[in-house]
């Protein structure tokens, strides 16, 4: 009989556990105290874990930028980095969770990373300067884009006591508040976080780029 | 919380070099290769003194550029110079200066680029091809199979190779095995130890043996490795330094 059961359970559809979302709104603006313009901010929670999902995340290379400049994905996850410009890029990292360096490469191809340490990824182009990008990478899928007015969902937090953070580019240190979220319910919370001018960085020798302000193909 | 204080901290941590040296050894070659499109300028100096007994002393001097054909495989095209003083019967010493060879290398590891990917065993096989310019229809084949083990701080490499010596009517063949091992003393200097031997199968050139301690640093674009070759079998000294910048 317990082995009917045992079959019984095992056989039953998973449950998805009850959960709560995060709502709210982030206020982002420059370190003089003026409102900032557009940019991206993302909003993340920490405090548990969660596995990588399928997707490959994508930023392209493209007019001598990193599209998008911002992005988070979940530790283990892959990040394409595709070069849609007519002439090389390189992509090469020198943050402590995710040194590497793809080499250079020309239009139309594409190399991929995977990300399995959680942190703050750089990632810059060694030929061109003005390129800069970011990668959170995070425990756990709970993580959006915040909306052009600032405003975020973050669905399915599973309930607990957790950390919600807000981050973007320039960011002079993340802004953060403590959330309680219980199963079925809207926890709301206001994020107010300061951006900085973009900070220098080196080429993947450790040097100054020679030249800067004028690139070359 | 912690979780993401380690985000911010790991995001304050200020980089160091990307550039790690391509081989930790003298006389072993490494597992390491160019990014693709990578291209290095490469310098290699040794010296074999006082060998089989006699007093001659030997250095070669050999660079090259090496290209990343892809993360995994790289060119090399080196060109080989040698200096030579051997003491004659009658007291005096006879010196030469040559231009020996030029060729083209391939080397090829066995495993991603990227350190977070490939295993800690790292396997790279390495073919060169090298024309003899002072023996117009010898040819040069040399072979590499290198095998890399990295636990932590320490990394241990073997390195099995073979060169053989063809021409019209004659030929040489010898193996080159050599091992070694190399601690990460800092983020851009190891140090370590060790042995390199060439085993010759026949009487035209004898066989000899030499070990040491080594060292390889890394400062940027610009990397050093060398050894100084003690000798343990027909030969009195044998230092190898060689070196690579970045473009």
């Amino acid at each position: 009989m317990r082995a009917l059961m045992l079959v019984a359970v095992l056989a039953a559809p998973a449950v998805a556990q009850p959960s709560g979302r995060v709502v709210g709104t982030v206020k982002v603006t420059e370190s003089d105290g003026q409102p900032a313009g557009s940019g991206d901010v993302i909003v993340y929670v920490v405090g548990f874990s969660e596995p990588p999902g399928d997707k490959v995340a994508i930023i392209a290379q493209k007019g001598r930028r990193f599209v998008p400049d911002l992005i988070a994905i979940t530790a283990n996850e892959r990040v394409a980095f595709p070069n849609l410009d007519p002439f090389l890029h390189n992509v090469f990292s020198q943050s402590a969770p995710r040194k590497f360096d793809l080499g250079s490469f020309k239009r139309n191809e594409s190399k991929e990373k995977e990300f399995p340490t959680t942190g703050v990824v750089d990632v810059y182009c060694n030929i061109h300067p003005e390129m800069a990008a970011t990668i959170l990478v995070v425990p756990n899928r709970r993580h959006v884009v915040a909306g052009p007015d600032g405003k975020f969902t973050l669905e399915g937090v599973q309930p607990g006591d957790w950390t919600v953070f807000a981050y973007t580019r320039r960011a002079t240190k993340p802004a953060s508040a403590k959330v309680t979220v219980k199963a079925g319910a809207e926890t709301t919370v206001d994020l107010e976080i300061v951006r900085g001018a973009e900070p220098a960085h080196l080429n993947k020798y450790g040097e100054k780029y020679r030249d800067v302000g004028q690139t070359y193909r | 919380m912690r979780t993401a204080l380690a985000i911010l901290i790991a995001g304050c941590v200020l980089p160091g070099t990307a550039h790690a040296g391509r081989t930790f050894y003298g006389w072993l070659y490494g597992t390491e290769v160019m990014p693709e499109r990578g291209v290095e300028l490469e310098t290699w100096i040794q010296e074999e003194n006082d060998k089989y007994g006699t007093r001659s002393k030997e250095t070669w001097l050999s660079w090259g550029a090496v290209v990343g054909v892809t993360d995994q495989l790289e060119l090399a095209l080196p060109v080989e110079l040698d200096w030579s003083a051997t003491e004659q019967a009658d007291g005096t010493t006879r010196t030469s200066f040559t231009f020996k060879r030029f060729g083209i290398e391939a080397r090829y590891r066995l495993a991603p680029a990227d350190p977070v990917e490939a295993t800690a065993l790292v396997p790279l096989v390495r073919f060169a091809v090298k024309r003899d310019v002072t023996a117009r229809d010898s040819v040069r084949l040399e072979t590499d199979a290198v095998v890399s083990y990295e636990v932590g701080a320490v990394q241990a490499l073997v390195d099995l190779g073979a060169v053989g010596d063809f021409a019209s009517g004659s030929s040489h063949v010898e193996l080159r095995p050599s091992a070694g091992v190399s601690y990460r003393a800092t983020s851009d200097l190891r140090i370590g130890a060790e042995v390199y031997s060439e085993i010759s199968f026949d009487r035209t050139v004898e066989s000899w043996a030499t070990g040491g301690p080594n060292l390889s640093w890394t400062h940027g674009r610009f990397w050093l490795s060398g050894t100084f070759g003690i000798g343990l079998y027909h030969v009195r000294i044998a230092p190898r330094v060689l070196w690579g910048i970045a473009f």
